[in-house]
């Protein structure tokens, strides 16, 4: 293995000084000379056609600037998935309580917020539906009657179903035929929050010239400027979009959300508008996730040869389609080789909040769904659930679902890792009060890939700059200035990391998915050699030796065989100026990676008390092949992160959903249940390095993978210490206690059957 | 009707004129420009608002600014000598017990206010201190590992072994 400088060690990030001081400045930190402040209403039905809105009142407060309505904007769609499906502002009709009717401007936050108040809006209502199982069912209202107008409509049941996916191989009947036992489940999962820190902000200014000046608290900032430009009907050039620094987004700040709003007062006002959310309105305004039913039927061998998987997943994707739908077929068959499956995956339209991302959105909930069915055919098999899972993993040459050969993968590497640190199987002492179980759950993921730009210029002094339009979300950032500085034997405090903005920064995809340091490092890495081989043919003609003959390593190139015979990079750099080619620049651009799975296995131990149902994590252990960790520290903290985001989502987290209105009920952090400092047990990580083919120095995805497998592992350990299986989430005190007593509390079923007939009618 | 506030904010005596309904949050980040304090609630959840009142940790979104009239006032701004950073800030840097960094300040003024009071550094004395403050990237085990850290240095400078 190659001796690295500066990767595979742990380094301070870069932004940490200004995040430690107060200095780092979040879009809500912005502060414009004689600035506006904009304020919302909303929607109080669930689903109404807009008679009228009257905005005279709020107009005559002193001190107010404008109010829009929906009808100040183009007569423009846009989508926050596959489909265009929203107007940036309600027209006509309302699909949810929360959805914005107005927007205000005023001098101050209290003048905007009493403009609101007076804002008059008549509503007719119109039948809702809330309940996905029910709207897919075909006997409800379609909440968007004119589905399959839209734009990007592609294949659905109709009615409420606005997408479906499939995915077939083999013979699936005939592999429950030639099965010994078949295994028939519904799990359901809940409605969560991205759970952010840093409420959305925005601050939207025009520039002298008109062009559109807007600081974002976004994880997409060339996706919100090609949105933003959409529904304004403005030209993209026109926009200029920074990204501030974000205090968290996790999927829920990929793309437009309330930008247009401050940029179209700005644009009637020609002052500078700030919106900044609440706390409540980042939950009942910003897309969460939504619940999901996902029916699973595996047929396998007495001897634990899974041989069918039947899947169909309902994601509840709430008043307008996004993410989630593609796990259901992604994810159907876990980290497992089945050689016969039918997969199917539905987005259900309702009457509430659209649904947003979320680490992987999706992933979670069909992780918990299939390693908890993992875990009953193994039991029903009287098979150890860890070997069951190794009888049945994925290897080198398998065919992945999307049709991908398995490369080369660390999958039983983290198994077997997660096996030695726990010293599984084992049994946990029980006592009468309290039941002690450990369960495992393995997750999969790939590496993001999608467009990735870098550019890098060679300073006077032997320094370099690094340009990349990539929002760090994720210490990405330090990982990135490694990158650049192994390739170019640089230390890492000689490497600048420019702030920028998408006027500055050539294009990139979002932050999301896993992608910046596999897809974007591996541009940055790119870069880099574009940059040394400039540097090695200037140093090449001005040492008259040949270029292969150089290397360039701590600050400067010298001749392989004669070190001292050497140019510092500051000297080539200030020639360089005055050279043929001019300045030295190193520039990449790709637009995908091949594919490289993740695999991340996790280990719960936990107590649950019988009396009150209340389930304690004490102990989590994660095996994740990261394939190289440029930067162990803040691998570590991916990882722990994630987990704990799991956990929360295993054990506290729930949006609680009006059942007639589609209302959120709980929308703050006193009563939607993040997990604490006290609630957590010490994260332990164990990094397994099987080095990608293509990722900058083999380097792995890091930040999805660890959110997923802590609902199934604890559900799993819960089995393990008291004997029941729950099937729904969260796994509350009142739900483990419902069932230790044998009362079913919520049971949800998809009728697969009814699916079945609708495909083929 | 706005009313003169007399404050010392990070040893400095400040004047603002504020609304009697202001928090000590809106008149430290919109009045004083100390952004460095973040909004994460405004309702007193989240933590990231936490400031030293008195020396003592509070969460500034639920202080009327008028209350804290005379008050000393410590805000993430304050803590660091010039470019030498106060060691809490350093252990949180050296320990990667930051991500995101909105709860950071918070974070960092719960665990200075918590190693003044005096409090045995135990780990769960730790947790206990930082209950209120939520982070949502970090999972809490490095932010631990950071205030565990910080402690030692701190016992050490008072060479009280």
């Amino acid at each position: 293995m190659a001796d690295f400088q500066t990767i595979g060690k742990s380094h301070i990030r870069v932004d940490a000084l200004e995040k430690v001081t107060g200095k780092a400045t979040y879009a809500g930190d912005v502060y414009l000379p004689g600035m506006l402040m904009c304020k919302l209403l909303t929607s109080t039905r669930s689903h109404a056609r807009i008679k009228s809105i009257d905005t005279s009142a709020a107009e005559a407060l002193p001190g107010v600037r404008c109010v829009i309505t929906g009808n100040d904007y183009p007569d423009a769609w846009f989508g926050s998935g596959a489909l265009k499906d929203r107007r940036v502002m309600a027209r006509d009709e309302v699909f949810y309580i929360g959805e914005p009717v107005a927007a205000v401007a005023a001098d101050d936050e209290m003048t905007a917020l009493e403009a609101v108040e007076l804002i008059k809006v008549e509503y007719v209502n119109i039948q809702n539906v809330v309940d996905p199982l029910e709207a897919i069912s075909g006997r409800s209202v379609d909440v968007h009657p004119d589905l399959e107008d839209f734009e990007g409509f592609g294949f659905a049941l109709g009615g409420n179903n606005c997408t479906m996916l499939d995915a077939d191989r083999g013979d699936v009947e005939q592999g429950f035929k030639d099965s010994d036992v078949i295994v028939e489940e519904t799990y359901h999962t809940q409605p969560i929050s991205q759970g952010f820190l840093e409420p959305m902000a925005c601050v939207a200014d025009l520039e002298a010239n008109g062009r559109l000046d807007i600081y974002a608290s976004t994880q997409g900032p060339y996706q919100v400027r090609a949105q933003l430009a959409s529904v304004l009907d403005m030209p993209i050039g026109n926009i200029k979009v920074t990204a501030m620094e974000m205090g968290g987004g996790f999927g829920g700040k990929l793309r437009l959300a309330f930008e247009a709003f401050p940029a179209l007062l700005a644009i009637k006002t020609g002052k500078p508008v700030k919106l900044v959310n609440t706390r409540e309105e980042a939950f009942t305004l910003n897309g969460p996730r939504l619940e999901t039913n996902i029916y699973l039927k595996t047929g396998v061998t007495n001897d634990g040869n899974i041989l069918a998987r039947e899947a169909h997943s309902i994601f509840d994707v709430g008043a307008y389609l996004g993410a989630g739908p593609n796990a259901g077929v992604g994810h159907g068959l876990g980290a497992y080789s089945i050689p016969n499956f039918k997969l199917r995956s539905y987005g259900v339209y309702t009457n509430k909040i659209y649904v947003g991302s979320y680490r992987a959105s999706g992933v979670a909930d069909m992780t918990f769904a299939t390693e908890s069915h993992t875990d009953v055919i193994a039991h029903k098999l009287g098979m150890d659930p860890l070997d069951f899972r190794i009888k049945n993993a994925l290897s080198e040459g398998d065919t992945a679902v999307n049709g991908s050969p398995i490369p080369k993968n660390g999958l039983m590497e983290t198994i077997l890792a997660l096996k030695e640190k726990m010293g599984l199987p084992k049994k946990l002492p029980s006592t009468p009060k309290e039941g002690r179980g450990v369960g495992i759950s393995v997750g999969e993921w790939r590496s993001g890939s999608g467009p990735s730009t870098a550019a890098i210029s060679v300073n006077e002094d032997g320094t370099v700059s690094l340009l990349t339009g990539s929002v760090d979300i994720s210490g990405s950032d330090t990982s990135l200035a490694q990158i650049a500085a192994e390739a170019l034997g640089l230390r890492l405090d000689q490497v600048v990391v420019a702030k920028r903005n998408t006027d500055m920064a050539p294009f990139t995809g979002p932050s999301g998915g896993s992608r910046i340091v596999y897809s974007q490092g591996r541009a940055v890495q790119n870069a880099a050699e574009d940059a040394k081989s400039k540097l090695l043919d200037l140093a090449a003609d001005r040492l008259g030796v040949p270029a292969e003959a150089l290397e360039c390593a701590g600050g400067a190139v010298y001749v392989q065989d004669n070190p001292p015979q050497s140019m510092d990079l500051g000297q080539l750099a200030r020639m360089s100026l005055s050279s043929r080619g001019g300045p030295i620049i190193g520039a990449a651009s790709l637009s995908s990676l091949p594919y490289a799975p993740v695999f991340n296995a996790q280990g719960a131990e936990v107590i649950v008390d019988r009396e009150t149902g209340q389930v304690r994590v004490t102990r989590f252990v994660q095996a994740q092949d990261i394939g190289k960790a440029i930067n162990p520290m803040g691998v570590e903290g991916q990882l722990e992160g994630g987990a704990v985001q799991g956990i929360g989502r295993a054990l506290s987290e729930e949006i609680l959903i009006d059942k007639k209105t589609g209302e959120v009920r709980n929308p703050s952090l006193a009563t939607y249940l993040m997990p604490l400092s006290v609630d957590m047990p010490e994260i332990e990580n164990i990094l397994v390095e099987v080095p990608s083919a293509d990722g900058p120095f083999g380097a792995r995805a890091v930040a999805e993978s660890p959110g997923f497998g802590p609902p199934a592992a604890i559900a799993n350990a819960i089995f393990d210490a008291v004997g029941v299986r729950i099937k729904t989430l969260p796994l509350s005190a009142e739900r483990v206690l419902a069932a230790i007593q044998g009362r079913t509390e919520d049971e949800y079923t998809v009728d697969a059957e009814e699916l079945r007939k609708a495909e083929s009618a | 009707m706005k009313k003169q506030l007399q404050i010392t904010v990070n040893g400095e005596p400040r004047q603002a004129l504020v609304e009697p309904y202001y928090s000590l949050l809106d008149t430290l980040r919109d009045e004083l420009h100390l952004t460095g304090t973040k909004k994460g609630c405004d309702e007193g959840d989240c933590g990231a608002c936490t400031v030293l009142l008195n020396g003592k940790p509070v969460c500034s979104c639920l202080v009327l600014a008028h209350s804290a009239h005379d008050a000393e006032v410590t805000t993430i701004e304050g803590l660091a000598n010039g470019l030498e950073l106060h060691p809490v800030q350093q252990a949180f840097v050296e320990r990667g017990g930051l991500q995101c960094g909105f709860c950071t300040p918070g974070l960092i003024l719960s665990t200075v206010g918590f190693l003044e009071s005096g409090e045995e550094p135990t780990e769960e004395n730790i947790k206990h201190a930082l209950g209120g403050n939520l982070c949502r990237c970090t999972g809490y085990t490095k932010v631990i590992e950071a205030v565990v850290a910080a402690s030692r240095w701190n016992r050490d400078s008072q060479g009280t072994e």
